[in-house]
């Protein structure tokens, strides 16, 4: 009675552990002293595609050097918006330009080929690595960004539009305006507060200018 | 004169005392009017009291040979992530490091110099993160961090180099655990070649001031004005220190001081004595219990706690929630804000205002036992810690043993800002260092820290509980009210009659308001209404004799 219960528990374990084996290379999880990459996807085909319609190979570079373009941001990417075709196998080259870490992280993607939906790239310190996913058959805009705290807030924020995408997503620099708006004061210099004057007096005359001709 | 006589008959009807202080000596004492009723009892959803995630770590454990103690928190830490911050994340296998959330490079650990059976040259890399920042694209906070029920003041934090998500996941935004107040207090052992790695991944400059722990002082110190330049967001600074003497430390942020620490850039720094096969936790994420005591501590003691006391004035920390632009904040931190007007708000316990404190900082005892206590005042006033039921000895000021002949017993410690004790909390019952078992109270007892922004009881508050009044939940068995109340936000948002729970007469209720129940009510509104039509009359009046004298001007002249 004992051994074959034994052996039966052995089966399960083998079973168990290449099911593991074989969830862990799906999940195409890659990690080391350099970083991670997370949930890639070589050759998995999303739900609807009947085969890879191509092949294209992006860089991103990451580093608060592509702040620079956009006041108000410490870090950025050297690109904030993607278009890629559907169905298409993407290599994405991630570039680390600064001394910290830094992600590139896509979220909304097909959770039964990404968990939780994301294909994520992480990189410890200055370095490079390369990642893979095949983008899903939709129009559709997916976010990409930094999650280290508050850098997708100070900039490190991206799209990624497949098939056109469907929109913009809030503050991406360059691109779209924020929706928790900042405030500021108003430049009072002298071209300014004069343009401002103009522009007053122009609408006044106006109105009274068509109130007499209404009278008349 | 009618205006007159309808404010008089007004004042009559509201109350003839404050017309003619005598009236009622002629009419007879006043009628009986019920004063209103109270309002209903606020009926609360039942708040979590405990809300573990994983019971299962509180037993003990070893994890690659090393032995974690157990600990009775709601909320204890994580004893994978402990056995890597022994080790070394470069020391633990696969697995382990998967438990946590640590990056592979945060903590590494070589060479056995002096052949004594731990690891000689470590390498300590820490982040900047912030809490409770602006979102450009919600209300909400990011990565959020609650202090107490409802409340998220903004801070920074140095936390252990992490991976992955800043927040649980994408739809939840609550920081991950390694993110969270206070710093992570850091362990080193004297003697080792210590190699300190700041990554500023925040938007503003930072540096490392090593407070009270041998180092020397060119590029290392940590002061702008002195020994380095700024650490800038994306760079890096390496601090190395051989310490020789071993003690309770401090680090700090030096830039822009009076704002950075008091914003959360300040932690508890130890250094153990040097041992043999003395392998120290270099982590104590969110401090409190020591879950691997050091060699040296474990020779005296039972166990050890970690005690990081801080303040925080929301006029200064709740500025990163103004605005997302850096350079707006700049200005605003450093130039508007004025510390010498500030007032601080919410008293912190290990990065928690009572009653989370009761999630994670209890202090849990067995009789006739030793436990180590390490205090940091990291406020800008003095505290004056209070044990109830014990005295404690003091055993260290600011990491210099006392004489032990020298050394002073008692119940209020009081501890300068930056200052840190070691205390000797023995829980023999002899009347002096324990008066017993039970459930005891520990906090300051400069009064408003005791409080939640006014709010009693918050602040500071926490407990040193005896394990056998330890229920299910992790929390102790009280004998006076329920501490149920205390976990709703409403309690601190002054919404809840302090007294609510134990109030069974309503005596203390909030009051309804007046509204209109008797006849003279019903009278005095009409009155006030009359009045005001006196009034529009009396200015219409005067409208008109104005206008006539204008009238007759003009026509004059013309």
């Amino acid at each position: 009675m004992k051994f074959p219960c034994q052996s039966l528990m052995l089966t399960l374990l083998i079973v168990f552990a290449t099911a593991a084996q074989a969830e862990m290379s799906h999940m195409g999880m890659r990690m080391g002293e350099w970083g991670m990459v997370m949930n890639e996807n070589y050759d998995q085909l999303p739900q609807g595609c009947d085969a890879i319609a191509g092949e294209v190979n992006v860089t991103i570079k990451a580093g608060r050097e592509y702040a620079k373009e956009f006041p108000g941001t410490i870090f950025g990417y050297s690109q904030h918006e993607f278009d890629f075709p559907k169905c298409t196998r993407v290599n994405v080259t991630f570039i680390n330009e600064d001394n910290i870490r830094h992600q590139f992280m896509i979220h909304g993607l097909p959770t039964y080929l990404h968990p939780q939906g994301m294909f994520h790239l992480e990189l410890y310190s200055k370095g490079e690595i390369t990642g893979t996913f095949i983008t899903p058959k939709t129009e559709q805009t997916y976010l990409a960004h930094c999650d280290v705290a508050q850098h997708m807030e100070k900039g490190m924020k991206a799209q990624i539009k497949v098939g056109g995408g469907n929109g913009n997503l809030p503050s991406i620099p360059g691109i779209s305006g924020q929706l928790n708006k900042d405030v500021y004061e108003l430049d009072l210099s002298i071209e300014n507060i004069l343009l401002i004057f103009a522009l007053f007096i122009l609408g006044l005359s106006s109105c009274l200018f068509f109130f007499v001709w209404y009278k008349a | 004169m009618s205006a007159i006589t309808l404010s008089v008959i007004a004042l009559f009807l509201y109350d003839p005392y404050l017309m003619y202080e005598r009236f009622f000596e002629y009419t007879g004492m006043p009628s009986y009017k019920e004063a209103p009723i109270s309002k209903p009892k606020a009926g609360l959803a039942n708040p979590m009291i405990c809300d573990e995630d994983y019971p299962e770590w509180r037993k003990a454990y070893t994890i690659g040979g090393i032995d974690i103690q157990a600990s009775d928190a709601c909320n204890p830490d994580n004893p994978y992530e402990v056995a890597a911050f022994v080790r070394g994340t470069n020391n633990v296998i696969m697995p382990v490091l998967m438990k946590t959330q640590l990056s592979d490079d945060a903590v590494i650990k070589t060479n056995d110099r002096d052949g004594d059976g731990d690891p000689d040259d470590i390498i300590i890399r820490v982040e900047v993160a912030e809490l409770n920042g602006r979102s450009p694209d919600e209300l909400g906070f990011i990565p959020g961090f609650e202090i107490a029920p409802g409340i998220r003041p903004g801070a920074w934090v140095f936390a252990p180099k992490s991976r992955g998500m800043s927040t649980v996941n994408r739809l939840d935004l609550t920081a991950n655990h390694l993110l969270r107040l206070p710093s992570a207090p850091i362990r080193v052992e004297a003697g080792d070649n210590i190699t300190l790695i700041l990554e500023n991944t925040h938007y503003f400059p930072h540096t490392i001031h090593l407070h009270g722990v041998d180092h020397v002082f060119s590029n290392n110190d940590g002061v702008p004005q002195t020994s380095e330049k700024m650490t800038m967001p994306g760079e890096q600074h390496v601090y190395k220190m051989k310490p020789r003497h071993a003690g309770t430390m401090m680090y700090h942020c030096h830039v822009q001081v009076q704002v950075h620490m008091m914003m959360g850039l300040q932690g508890i720094f130890v250094v153990e004595e040097n041992k043999p096969n003395n392998w120290v936790q270099t982590f104590n994420v969110g401090a409190g219990k020591v879950r691997h005591p050091s060699v040296a501590v474990m020779e005296d003691y039972a166990q050890e706690y970690d005690m990081h006391y801080q303040a925080i004035d929301t006029s200064l920390n709740n500025m990163i929630q103004t605005t997302n632009d850096p350079r707006q904040l700049a200005k605003k931190m450093n130039r508007v804000y004025d510390i010498t007007d500030g007032t601080d708000d919410y008293f912190l316990l290990n990065g928690r205002s009572f009653p989370y404190t009761l999630r994670e900082s209890l202090i849990t005892v067995e009789p006739d036992q030793h436990t180590k206590l390490r205090v940091l005042n990291g406020t800008t006033e003095v505290i004056a810690l209070h044990t109830h039921g014990h005295k404690a000895t003091i055993t260290a000021y600011d990491g210099v043993d006392v004489n032990p002949a020298a050394r002073i017993t008692r119940d209020v410690y009081d501890l300068a800002s930056a200052q840190r004790l070691d205390l000797d909390l023995y829980t023999k019952d002899d009347g002096l260092h324990s008066y017993g078992e039970g459930v005891w109270l520990m906090h300051d007892h400069a009064e408003r820290a005791i409080t939640t922004n006014g709010i009693n009881p918050g602040g500071n508050v926490s407990q040193i509980v005896y394990r056998k009044y330890l229920n299910k939940n992790a929390m102790a068995n009280v004998e006076g009210g329920s501490v149920m109340p205390y976990f709703s936000p409403e309690y601190y948002q002054g919404e809840l009659p302090t007294w609510s729970a134990s109030d069974a007469f309503g005596w203390w209720d909030d009051v309804a308001g007046r509204s209109i129940s008797t006849y003279k009510d019903v009278i005095l509104i009409i009155v006030l209404g009359m009045l005001t039509g006196v009034l529009f009359l009396l200015f219409n009046v005067w409208y008109n004799f104005l206008h006539d004298i204008a009238i007759k001007l003009k026509g004059r002249r013309s």
